[in-house]
């Protein structure tokens, strides 16, 4: 008890930083992921040709590579050229690889719109993009939720990989105070684990409460009883 | 004619549907396509929209070709009905009706929102406006679907097999919309067995078969004494269906 006082409490102002740090790192590489994601998945759809072996391309490439290698790249490869800190990069790697994982949620849940819906929208005399807008989207991407859950659980938890090329982030933070307190490793990375998987808990709920609040009658994804 | 159709044909693969169909609407005619299945009924009224793209042959509406390059202007006013209604599942039945006029149209959304009242109020269903698709009933769906038709104020519609997801009892009340605005004189090409609505509302009966037209008359003429051995078959067994049914 006296080492959860002394080292848990006492370094939890630190443990919560690392934590914040983790946070805003996983929302920009999701918002940087869903644009792209959502822009490959409509290129791959309804692109000419050239756009959709284009965004095949990324997608293959980014889902083919492991993060912990793409981080690698990013932060000792890219930065020979450009100036990028280790955030900026982590932010570019895990994101264009989300983009490459969002942009197949997407495509599928937009093919998996049924093809009358695009021939009515057509049919009324509205141009494909407008249909894509109006149309398709708001259906898709209600479905999109479900999967799009998954990706958020991954990407919380593959921010911890941002460790390697010097993020302070939560799992950073806890090695630094196992070292500056000699603390109990056990102990400080079980906090680390409860931090993640409470955040990740309360991530996953809202997401939930989304999907639901936007569900249309006839398509709810979830069941009550 | 103000909508006429010339030679129109279409084949997938080495299977010829359509072996080049030409017909005429005037202005305020019902026709009614009839004739067994996998005769390319559905392919030609795609065809003439151009959901399907013909493989040759042209389309006119109003005196004007319809081109890719202004096929969204036409298909404004030459409106589709489906068989499956295809209403879009994540809109109300009113904003269903209202996406048209004002997405498409560019008119104001209270001016939108009181034309989609008044063409729900034309099928019945005003007071179902704000219901989901997936809570209406097939013939209610069809109802919207008309009624998200005649939003656009198109010059012609066309119908394909409105009534054929329907049993029965919910086709009656698809069939009087139907037919009170062939009274009101829009002018309505119908892919559609009904004979009921044939024999009422149809100023002509177009026979198909085998990719082609094989006659065409009033419902008179065709019901009654038509030329064609195969024409007789088959509105016999369709007439005696309905009086069966």
């Amino acid at each position: 008890m006296e080492a959860f006082n002394s080292v848990v409490i006492s370094q939890m102002p630190f443990l919560l930083g690392g934590l914040w740090v983790a946070l805003q790192l996983l929302a920009l590489l999701l918002i940087l992921g869903l644009g792209l994601g959502l822009g490959i998945a409509l290129m791959e759809v309804y692109g000419h040709w050239t756009l959709r072996w284009a965004g095949i391309l990324f997608e293959r490439i980014f889902r083919g590579i492991p993060a912990l290698v793409l981080l690698l790249l990013f932060y000792y490869g890219v930065t020979e050229f450009i100036e990028l800190s280790a955030f900026t990069s982590a932010v570019l790697a895990l994101g264009l690889r989300s983009a490459a994982y969002q942009s197949q949620i997407f495509r599928g849940v937009i093919q998996a719109v049924p093809a009358g819906q695009m021939a009515a929208a057509r049919a009324l005399g509205m141009p494909k993009h407008k249909a894509v807008f109006h149309i398709i989207l708001p259906q898709a991407l209600r479905q999109a939720i479900g999967p799009w859950t998954n990706e958020f659980s991954s990407e919380l938890k593959a921010t911890s990989l941002a460790y390697v090329i010097g993020v302070v982030e939560l799992t950073r933070q806890g090695r630094y105070i196992i070292s500056s307190t000699q603390g109990n490793v056990l102990l400080v990375f079980a906090v680390v684990a409860a931090l993640y998987f409470v955040a990740n808990w309360l991530g996953n709920q809202l997401l939930y409460k989304l999907e639901r609040s936007l569900a249309l009658p006839g398509f709810e994804t979830r069941r009550d009883d | 004619m103000l909508l006429q159709v010339e030679n129109v044909q279409k084949s997938y693969g080495d299977t010829e549907i359509l072996k080049g169909v030409s017909l005429g609407l005037s202005r305020g005619q019902s026709k009614v396509i009839m004739g067994p299945s996998g005769t390319g009924k559905s392919t030609l009224l795609r065809c003439i929209n151009h959901l399907t793209l013909p493989d040759g042959g042209r389309v006119f509406l109003d005196g004007e070709e319809l081109t890719p390059k202004n096929i969204n202007k036409m298909r404004e006013v030459l409106a589709f009905v489906f068989q499956d209604f295809n209403l879009f599942t994540h809109l109300r039945a009113i904003d269903n009706v209202q996406i048209g006029p004002e997405k498409i149209r560019g008119m104001k959304k209270k001016e939108a929102r009181d034309l989609a009242m008044h063409e729900l109020e034309r099928v019945g269903l005003a007071d179902r406006a704000h219901a989901y698709p997936a809570e209406l009933s097939g013939g209610q769906q069809q109802r919207v679907s008309i009624a998200r038709a005649l939003a656009m104020q198109p010059k012609v519609i066309l119908f394909d097999e409105p009534t054929s997801a329907l049993d029965p009892e919910l086709t009656g009340e698809v069939i009087s919309v139907m037919s009170q605005l062939a009274a009101d004189g829009m002018t309505m090409l119908v892919v559609s067995h009904e004979v009921n609505f044939a024999r009422q509302a149809a100023d002509e009966i177009i026979f198909m078969e085998g990719g082609e037209i094989l006659e065409q008359g009033p419902p008179s003429k065709m019901f009654v004494d038509p030329q064609h051995k195969r024409t007789r078959q088959f509105l016999d067994v369709l007439g005696h269906e309905e009086r069966g049914s």
